[in-house]
């Protein structure tokens, strides 16, 4: 009764959370660029907008793979906020982000085929970071399981500072900010146009736009297990860090794709692998 | 709800303009102007955008382009003009190569004065279309449920063209079924299809001057055969079909018999046809992929 009812609440609150984050995350980029910026309920408009448009597809089958993207994002998110399999969270939320790849290229257009080509490659540089430390939480409680971890008694980032930073460094590349947000990319760098998204419209971009709020608050909850021990040092890790996100985001240009491989396996292996080596090594 | 007023996303396109109104358009971001306060973005994506916002004047070259990306836009969707050039050619209008404003090859809802214009006149544009926006929702909405603009009439030999284009496009799914691109529909000739009109009536629904289904019927032996039901893929499950099939049954109620025929894979087709009262009764294989089943439905006169 108690998972069905935190499942119900996350199903309702995180798209709420993810839109307001991302709405207040545009007005935070708007106030560091100087200007006014959209309202905070902005993300919220431009969705219910979108669910008013004309749906065009390149081939009808586009929209089915996004369909199953917010699926398994919601399940793996679900998985997550009910305490199950921390490797089952993962797993099912590389499979969303599969699908997503899929419609991209499903869509046939040369741009959203590179913008799909570079998600993977995303993909790719953000996955080690994120199994590195779901296997640290492991080495440090015992268990994968998001319950467990939760309540182990002791900070995790304690134990775990190297795989803390290696995930804060995949954080950009998760909410596909500067400098390695080139899969997509915000509206006013249009060089591959809209990247992956470029050939949805209408309700398909709408239901991107909805799983990327599950996203959203799905890696910010990865991230709060790192301080899960004290609820308000993990909300206030969450807050911060993605403050950080969006200030480096204003801050730095694009990089290349090789330049996102490097930086982030050098993180995800030196900071992440050594903190697990160490662990090894720390008698307990 | 209409959010479009909250969310207008506009894509920019520099017909042949002189540069002067592009840079007041890209004003209209930065921080003095802040456009993103009203919700509005640049998008750079026709299949994202609402608003299409045209600076310079049309030529030879870009016309193609404009149509192009006018037809990319997802409904509903306005066009603003934005400068003199724009709206009326301005003072290029006599050159060679300049075809005129951009009324000369799209429907202008909204169009900006000045050489160049202002951010503020910009922004204003920007915000009456968005009312245009608003309306064009409010019809696309009464359209899908009360068909109220729907006209359907007998086509002439001038409307061949624009049926061909459709029929072509609304078969595409049924190709997809059998993954048979050879379907006859996809393979017939204006030639072809302008000869038919000798030999069988052809009726067309016209939405907002636009054909948005047809569909052709010959009597034989007092049987009338119907064939060649299409409806624009975009209009498809409003009911248009539906009236376009009780359409031609009255056109001929002298018929004895009502014929149609469908692919045996195309379930959607044969469920339409039995909700109309149609009845299969033969099939006949056509290829390797398809087989064709026909309905009949009896004719008023038997029935009584």
């Amino acid at each position: 009764m108690k998972t069905f009812i935190a499942l119900l609440v996350y199903l309702i609150a995180a798209p709420v959370a993810g839109g307001l984050i991302s709405g207040f995350d545009r007005k935070l980029t708007a106030r560091m660029q100087g200007r006014i910026g959209p309202p905070l309920l902005q993300p919220f408009f431009d969705v219910f907008k979108l669910m008013d448009k004309e749906e065009l597809v390149v081939r009808r089958s586009q929209n089915f793979y996004i369909l199953f993207f917010l699926i398994f994002a919601v399940f793996s998110g679900g998985l997550f906020f009910t305490g199950g399999d921390l490797l089952l969270v993962i797993f099912a939320f590389t499979l969303a982000g599969i699908f997503f790849v899929l419609g991209g290229y499903k869509a046939s257009s040369p741009y959203s085929f590179v913008g799909s080509n570079r998600e993977l490659l995303q993909m790719v540089s953000y996955e080690p970071a994120v199994l590195l430390s779901a296997i640290g939480m492991y080495m440090v409680t015992g268990s994968f399981s998001v319950s467990d971890i939760i309540s182990f008694p002791g900070q995790l980032i304690v134990m775990l500072p190297g795989l803390f930073i290696s995930f804060f460094f995949i954080l950009a590349v998760k909410f596909r900010k500067s400098p390695f947000d080139i899969s997509t990319s915000h509206h006013g760098h249009q060089e591959i146009v809209k990247g992956i998204t470029t050939e949805f419209s209408g309700r398909a971009l709408a239901m991107i736009e909805v799983a990327h709020w599950y996203e959203l608050v799905l890696v910010l909850g990865l991230l709060y297990l790192f301080f899960a021990y004290k609820p308000a040092a993990g909300v206030a890790a969450c807050l911060i860090s993605y403050f950080l996100v969006v200030l480096i985001d204003n801050v730095f240009a694009r990089v290349k794709w090789q330049m996102l491989m490097a930086v982030s396996w050098s993180a995800a292996l030196l900071l992440g692998f050594g903190n697990i080596l160490v662990l090894y090594f720390i008698p307990r | 709800m209409p959010y479009f007023n909250k969310s207008p996303w506009i894509i920019h396109y520099d017909a042949s303009s002189c540069n002067g109104c592009d840079i007041e358009v890209l004003a209209c971001l930065t921080p003095v102007y802040d456009v993103e306060r009203f919700g509005i973005i640049n998008t750079g994506n026709p299949k994202h955008a609402d608003i299409l916002v045209i600076t310079g004047s049309v030529n030879e070259q870009n016309k193609e382009v404009i149509q192009n990306i006018y037809a990319q836009m997802p409904d509903p969707k306005a066009v603003v003009a934005i400068g003199a050039c724009a709206s009326s050619g301005g003072i290029f209008s006599e050159c060679y190569n300049v075809g005129g404003g951009v009324d000369s090859v799209l429907p202008v809802d909204v169009y900006v004065p000045g050489c160049a214009a202002r951010p503020e006149a910009i922004i204003d544009g920007v915000v009456k279309a968005l009312g245009v926006l608003t309306e064009k929702r409010r019809k696309f909405k009464s359209m899908s449920s009360g068909l109220e603009h729907l006209e359907i009439t007998a086509a002439g030999i001038e409307d061949a063209e624009q049926i061909l284009i459709l029929q072509k496009l609304a078969f595409q799914s049924e190709a997809e079924i059998y993954n048979d691109f050879n379907l006859s529909p996809l393979k017939q000739t204006l030639e072809e299809l302008k000869a038919d009109f000798k030999s069988k009536l052809f009726l067309k629904a016209v939405m907002d001057g636009r054909i948005v289904g047809s569909v052709r019927a010959s009597l034989e032996d007092g049987v009338l055969h119907i064939g060649r039901l299409v409806v624009h893929p975009t209009y498809q499950n409003l009911g248009i079909g539906r009236k376009l099939m009780r359409a031609v049954e009255l056109e001929f109620p002298a018929a004895g018999d009502y014929e149609v025929f469908t692919g045996h894979k195309s379930k959607r087709n044969i469920f339409f046809y039995k909700q109309l009262g149609y009845k299969p009764f033969k099939s006949a294989r056509v290829s390797d992929k398809r087989d064709r089943i026909y309905l009949q439905k009896p004719g008023k006169k038997e029935e009584e």
